[in-house]
């Protein structure tokens, strides 16, 4: 029997593949697809406190091995995801953890107030990096400052585990990191999409209808590959590693560079099955390498010369 | 005119299948039917319906393409794809041999709403927008509802042939060049016949085309006060609501809670009162 679990600060997962937020739903759309109970962790899609309609379209492109999106977070609020989505969610046996977002600080602290009363969920991801949402003139995690006081003041209300998703769009996101880690995160997530932007030679117009977006896929595991590096570097609190991920050689890449668990995101627009398909290959591989644990992998990259 | 209330299937369940092959025939100007082995597909599917098809070996190509289901044949237990090779995706699709087994996602979306007491199903198809009316038309065969095909496209050569249609409903062709059929728009043809006919209480457009089709087919159902019910395309990353890509802009929201429906899990048939028509 290999022991596939990993520990994330105070929550144990059952293993290390989490579902990304805004590429699972809410878990239910997967129910007939694949057994979302072998899952290490589902994270929602993004609630905030007041309902949001999302962007007006065009607003995904899709590229070589990568795609655009710029969505806008359109959710129902989180009044009534807790009265139409949280049932489901709490019907599974998998770690539920809720991604939030705010368009001030006292936005993530006033929704993860309300959650706290509520069971069936395991933890918190903080998006403060959601590239495609303008109002509030703020980017909580571009700003080390901001990004310290958004944790401090929602850790002050949150009793459960939380995570915060960096956005790799800084200069240094060990900095930012650093300033969650010091207030209080459990734990960080990177990358979340980087921004880009397509154009339309015939009409001359941009692809998305809000001009730019967040750029995800296959493409940009390098670019997450050396952000999550650079992470667990500077960082003492682990690291859940996010970008492009979709084969089971992606995740051992994450893992082996310290990442203490992974989170698939655009496979599972093209791939739902991918998840559950990659815990089973990396049982295997486990088996085939003859480690006793899962856990004896993880951040054992050979940096000698 | 009261809403129709559109055919959902939420609790069909949506299904991942490997789908091997049957045939794959041109059967107009670089258009395809590419028939599948899928018993539980072809029993279940309702016309509007859709699936996702994973294209194989094309590791650079990211999502899955979106398909109407053409044709499902519950006795042989295959279902039929119409494509047009016009891109990356389906150029490869059309050189699938026989025997090669797809991955497929299916069924997804709703679909359109037949009621027992039309006097006649008005359909108007534009170009590769014929595809969800090969598996209507059994149903309104079986169900012995009159139906009458409009069917246009820009010149003969991508005409998809019309023994599928003709037993099944009267058919009339228009073609942009005038090579087939009556010269001019399909839309054209519309007019005239809706302006001979009564009974617009009874009737109802089903209607599936390029956008400026759309566009025209919407106004001359205002104009002669008649439903109508429409499958549109969009772009979508996945085809079962996870994405959120695939937004259609509602014309009559609720601002700032909700403003699109999703094509993909509210549609792909709307009615076509309730969207705006978008590029």
């Amino acid at each position: 029997m290999i022991d596939m679990s990993v520990k994330i600060g105070p929550l144990r997962l059952q293993n290390p593949i989490m579902t990304a937020s805004g590429t699972f739903g809410y878990a239910e759309e997967f129910k007939d697809i694949i057994p979302l109970n072998q899952l290490g962790a589902v994270i929602t899609k993004t609630v905030t406190v007041e309902p949001r309609p999302g962007n007006p379209p065009r607003r995904i492109v899709e590229l070589n091995n990568g795609m655009l999106n710029s969505i806008g977070l359109p959710n129902v609020g989180v009044e009534q995801f807790i009265i139409e989505k949280l049932y489901f969610l709490q019907s599974l046996k998998t770690t539920v953890i809720v991604n939030v977002a705010g368009k001030t600080g006292d936005g993530f602290v006033e929704c993860v107030r309300r959650l706290e009363d509520v069971d069936g969920i395991a933890g918190y991801e903080l998006n403060y990096s959601c590239p495609n949402v303008k109002e509030g003139g703020l980017s909580f995690s571009s700003n080390a400052a901001t990004a310290a006081q958004v944790t401090r003041a929602v850790r002050r209300v949150a009793k459960r585990p939380l995570i915060v998703k960096l956005t790799p769009n800084v200069t240094s996101i060990s900095e930012i990191g650093l300033a969650c880690q010091e207030n209080g995160a459990d734990a960080v997530s990177a990358i979340n999409t980087l921004v880009g932007m397509a154009v339309n030679v015939k009409t001359r117009r941009p692809k998305l209808a809000t001009i730019t977006g967040g750029y995800s896929g296959p493409a940009i595991k390098p670019i997450a590959l050396a952000k999550v590096y650079e992470l667990v570097s500077k960082l003492t609190i682990p690291v859940i590693a996010i970008g492009g991920i979709a084969t089971v050689e992606d995740v051992l890449e994450f893992l082996i560079t310290g990442a203490s668990a992974v989170q698939l995101g655009t496979v599972n627009f093209y791939d739902p099955g991918a998840s559950v398909r990659i815990i089973d290959e990396l049982h295997a591989y486990c088996i085939q390498h003859q480690l006793g644990s899962l856990s004896e992998i993880i951040a054992t990259l050979n940096i000698s010369r | 005119m009261a809403v129709i209330p559109l055919n959902t299937h939420d609790h069909q369940p949506i299904r991942l299948c490997r789908s091997e092959i049957v045939s794959i025939t041109e059967i107009a100007w670089e258009t395809f039917v590419l028939r599948l082995k899928e018993p539980a597909l072809s029993q279940n599917a309702h016309p509007g319906q859709f699936v996702e098809i994973r294209v194989p070996r094309c590791a650079d190509i990211l999502w899955r393409r979106p398909f109407s289901i053409h044709d499902a044949d519950g006795e042989a237990e295959t279902i039929d794809i119409l494509f047009h090779a016009v891109g990356r995706g389906t150029e490869a699709l059309k050189h699938l041999q026989v025997g090669d087994v797809l991955d497929l996602l299916g069924p997804l979306g709703n679909s359109f709403h037949i009621d027992d007491h039309l006097t006649e199903a008005i359909i108007v198809a534009g170009g590769l927008g014929i595809a969800p009316f090969k598996l209507f038309l059994r149903k309104t065969r079986q169900r012995n509802v009159p139906t009458t095909l409009f069917y246009g496209v820009g010149k003969k050569e991508q005409l998809c042939r019309l023994d599928d249609f003709q037993p099944s409903a009267q058919v009339r062709v228009s073609s942009v060049d005038g090579s087939v059929g009556s010269r001019g728009m399909v839309t054209d043809l519309l007019i005239e016949h809706l302006r001979t006919v009564p009974d617009m209480e009874r009737k109802c457009l089903f209607v599936c085309g390029p956008t400026p089709m759309l566009r025209k087919v919407q106004e001359i159902a205002a104009q002669f006060q008649i439903k109508a019910q429409v499958s549109v395309e969009t772009i979508m990353a996945c085809g079962f609501g996870v994405c959120v890509g695939c937004a259609v802009p509602m014309r009559f929201p609720d601002p700032g809670k909700k403003e699109y429906f999703l094509a993909c899990k509210e549609g792909p048939v709307f009615n076509m009162e309730e969207i705006i028509i978008h590029d």
